[in-house]
C-alpha cells in the first residue's frame, strides 16, 4: 500500500520551492539559503520513509456484560518491521459503547516492538455491540509518508438487560396441565388445602384427614389445590418509541420484558415471545434456563424497525399463542397498529395484560405557546385510551424506566381480581 | 524573536518588519486556533520574507534563520497534529523533536554552505541564473519523485 504524503510535507515541499523560485526572480540568494533547510528535511525524510509492517489483535476480558459494567480491551500492536514508526490508535466501535480513552492514542513502536494499550469499554445500553477495528494511521519515524489501515478482527459483545426483582406477577386466569408454581383453581395433588370431602372408593388412603374423619364420625379426605405452570407470552411493541437523547421507551421496555420473562421462567412458565413491529420475530413459548437465553438474545437485536406495513393478529402463527395463554404486552402505545392489535386479541377472548410503557418523561412540550396545551390534550388522549382498554377488561399497568415495576403489576392484579368474572367470560 | 531579529536592524523599514512580525505571528494563531497547517506555513513565509527588510548580514544570518523557521513550522504543525489525542505515548514527543533538531541542524549546514558558495560565485550572470534554475528545478524533481516513489 503506497504512503499518502502527509499535508505537512507537502507545505514545507512549497516552502522550499517557493524560496528557490523567488531567490531567482528576486536576485536576492538569501532565499535560496532560507529553503536550503526545508529542501533538506524534505529529502531526508523521503529518503528515510520506510512503510511500516504493522499487526494487531484485540482482546476482551469479558464479552458479555450487564449494562454499566465496564469491560477491558487489551489491543496489541506488533511492528515486524527493522524501522521505528509512529501509530495513532482508534478503536472502531458501537454507539452506544463508551470507551476510555475515547480519542486516539499516539504511540512510538520501536523497531521490532510489541506494544500493548489498555482501553476500557463501558455499554450505555443492552443490546449486540462490537469493538474493533483497530484504525491506524502510521507514519515513518519522520513522519513524512502516512499509511491509513484497519487492523485485528471486530469482537463481539453482548450486553444484556438490567432486570428488576419481581414479588409479584401477573396471576394468570387460566392454568396448564404442567407441574408449576401458580396454585391452580381445580382439585388434585398439591401442596395448598382446598377443602375436605367424605371418603370415595378409589381415594388414596394417605389423603385421609383424620381430624375431619374423628370430628365428623366418618372417613373424610383432604382436597387440595394442584400447583400448575401456565403459558405466558411476552409481545413487544416495536412499531414506534419516544426517545429523547441516550434514553427511550425501547430501552425500559426490553429490561421490563428481560424482567417478566426471568420471573416467569423461574416459576416454571412456559415464556414465549413476539417481537411485534416493522419485523416481527417470535420464540415459541418454552421452559427452563434455556428458553430465557433464547429471548433475551432475541431482546438484544430489538430495534424500531419504521414500516408503513399494517400488521395484524394474523401475522402472527397460531402456534406462538397457546389457547388460555397469558399475554402480556409490553408497549408504549404510540402506534394505532399496536392498539388495534392489543384491542383484537381482547376480542378474541385472550387474558391480555398490558404494560404500558411511559412515553412522558421523554417528551416535553415544546417552546411555542400552544404546545403545553397540546401536550395535555395528548395526556388526556392516552387517559382516555387507558379507560377503553380497561373497559374491555384489559389491565393496564403504567410503568416508567425510573420506577419498579411490582407496584404497577400489583395494580394491575387488582384490577383483574374486581373483573374476574367479565375477563373470564 | 526571528521577527525582533530582522527588525533590529530594518532601518527605515522597521515599521514593516514589525508589521511583518505581527502578520507571521496573527497567521500562526490562526493555524493552531483552527487546527490547519496552511496558515501556519503562510505565516513562516512572511517571515522569511522579512529577512529580506534586514540592511546587513541577512547571508550570514539566513543558514541560522531558514533553521529557525523550519523548526517553528515543525513544532505547529507538531501541535496540530496532537491536538483531540487522547493518550501520547511520550517516546514519540521526544523522538520526534530529536529528529528534527538533527536534521535541522543538518539543513543548517547546508544553508550555510550553500551561503558560501553564493559568497564565493562571481555576480549575476545569466550563465549563474540558468544554473540556478536548473539546480531549482532538478532538486524539486527530485523530491517528486521521491515522493511518487512513496
Amino acid at each position: 500500500m503506497n504512503g499518502a504524503l502527509s499535508p505537512r510535507l507537502r507545505g514545507l515541499l512549497a516552502l522550499g520551492g517557493g524560496g528557490l523560485v523567488a531567490a531567482l526572480a528576486t536576485g536576492h540568494p538569501e532565499l535560496a539559503v532560507l529553503a536550503t533547510p526545508f529542501l533538506v528535511f524534505v529529502g531526508v525524510s523521503l529518503a528515510l520513509a520506510r512503510e511500516p509492517q504493522l499487526t494487531a489483535c484485540i482482546d476482551l476480558d469479558r464479552t458479555r456484560l450487564l449494562e454499566g459494567e465496564r469491560a477491558a480491551a487489551m489491543v496489541t500492536l506488533v511492528n515486524e518491521e527493522a524501522h521505528a514508526a509512529e501509530v495513532e490508535l482508534g478503536l472502531a466501535h458501537s454507539r452506544y459503547l463508551t470507551l476510555e480513552p475515547a480519542r486516539p492514542i499516539v504511540l512510538q513502536l520501536a523497531r521490532l516492538a510489541t506494544v500493548t494499550v489498555e482501553v476500557s469499554v463501558c455499554p450505555e445500553r443492552w443490546g449486540a455491540h462490537s469493538v474493533g477495528p483497530l484504525i491506524v494511521h502510521a507514519r515513518d519515524s519522520m513522519a513524512a509518508l502516512t499509511w491509513n489501515r484497519r487492523l485485528g478482527e471486530r469482537v463481539a459483545v453482548r450486553v444484556f438487560p438490567r432486570e428488576q426483582r419481581l414479588r409479584e406477577l401477573v396471576a394468570p386466569l387460566r392454568m396448564q396441565p404442567f407441574l408449576g408454581a401458580h396454585v391452580g383453581r381445580s382439585r388434585s395433588e398439591g401442596i395448598e388445602f382446598a377443602d375436605t370431602r367424605p371418603f370415595q372408593a378409589g381415594d388414596v388412603a394417605r389423603q385421609v384427614n383424620w381430624r375431619a374423619s374423628a370430628r365428623r364420625g366418618s372417613l373424610h379426605v383432604t382436597e387440595r389445590h394442584p400447583e400448575q405452570a401456565s403459558d405466558v407470552v411476552l409481545l413487544l411493541d416495536t412499531f414506534a418509541e419516544a426517545r429523547e437523547g441516550a434514553r427511550g421507551t425501547l430501552d425500559a421496555a426490553v429490561r421490563a420484558t428481560a424482567t417478566l420473562a426471568r420471573a416467569h421462567l423461574a416459576r416454571r412458565d412456559r415464556v414465549g415471545l413476539v417481537d411485534f413491529g416493522g419485523t416481527l420475530h417470535w420464540l415459541e413459548p418454552a421452559f427452563g434456563t434455556t428458553q430465557l437465553y433464547r429471548i433475551i438474545d432475541a431482546l438484544l437485536s430489538s430495534e424500531i424497525a419504521f414500516s408503513y406495513a399494517w400488521r395484524a393478529t394474523e401475522s402472527i402463527p397460531r402456534r406462538v399463542l397457546p389457547p388460555g395463554a397469558l399475554i402480556l404486552a409490553v408497549t408504549p402505545l404510540l402506534d394505532e397498529r399496536s392498539i388495534r392489535l392489543v384491542t383484537d386479541l381482547r376480542m378474541r377472548g385472550c387474558d391480555l395484560t398490558v404494560v404500558e410503557v411511559s412515553p412522558l418523561a421523554h417528551t416535553t412540550p415544546g417552546p411555542a405557546p400552544a404546545d403545553p396545551l397540546a401536550f395535555r390534550l395528548w395526556r388526556l388522549q392516552r387517559d382516555a385510551l387507558r379507560a377503553r382498554l380497561q373497559g374491555l377488561g384489559i389491565g393496564v399497568a403504567v410503568w416508567g424506566d425510573d420506577e419498579t415495576l411490582g407496584p404497577a403489576l400489583e395494580g394491575v392484579n387488582a384490577f383483574r381480581r374486581s373483573a374476574r368474572h367479565a375477563l373470564r367470560a | 524573536m526571528l521577527g525582533a531579529i530582522v527588525a533590529g536592524d530594518a532601518g527605515r523599514s522597521v515599521a514593516l518588519a514589525w508589521t511583518g512580525a505581527g502578520l507571521a505571528t496573527l497567521l500562526l494563531a490562526c493555524g493552531l486556533a483552527a487546527s490547519s497547517p496552511a496558515p501556519v506555513h503562510c505565516g513562516v513565509a512572511v517571515l522569511g520574507a522579512i529577512l529580506l527588510l534586514r540592511h546587513s548580514d541577512r547571508l550570514l544570518l539566513a543558514p541560522l534563520y531558514g533553521g529557525g523557521l523550519l523548526l517553528v513550522a515543525e513544532l505547529g504543525v507538531r501541535s496540530i497534529e496532537l491536538r483531540g489525542v487522547g493518550l501520547i505515548d511520550p517516546g514519540s514527543i521526544g523522538t520526534r523533536l530529536g529528529v528534527l533538531v538533527a536534521v535541522a541542524a543538518v539543513g543548517v549546514c547546508a544553508g550555510a554552505c550553500a551561503a558560501l558558495a553564493v559568497t564565493g560565485a562571481p555576480s549575476r550572470s545569466l550563465l549563474v541564473t540558468a544554473a540556478g534554475a536548473i539546480a531549482a528545478v532538478a532538486v524539486c524533481a527530485a523530491i517528486a519523485l521521491a515522493a511518487r516513489r512513496s
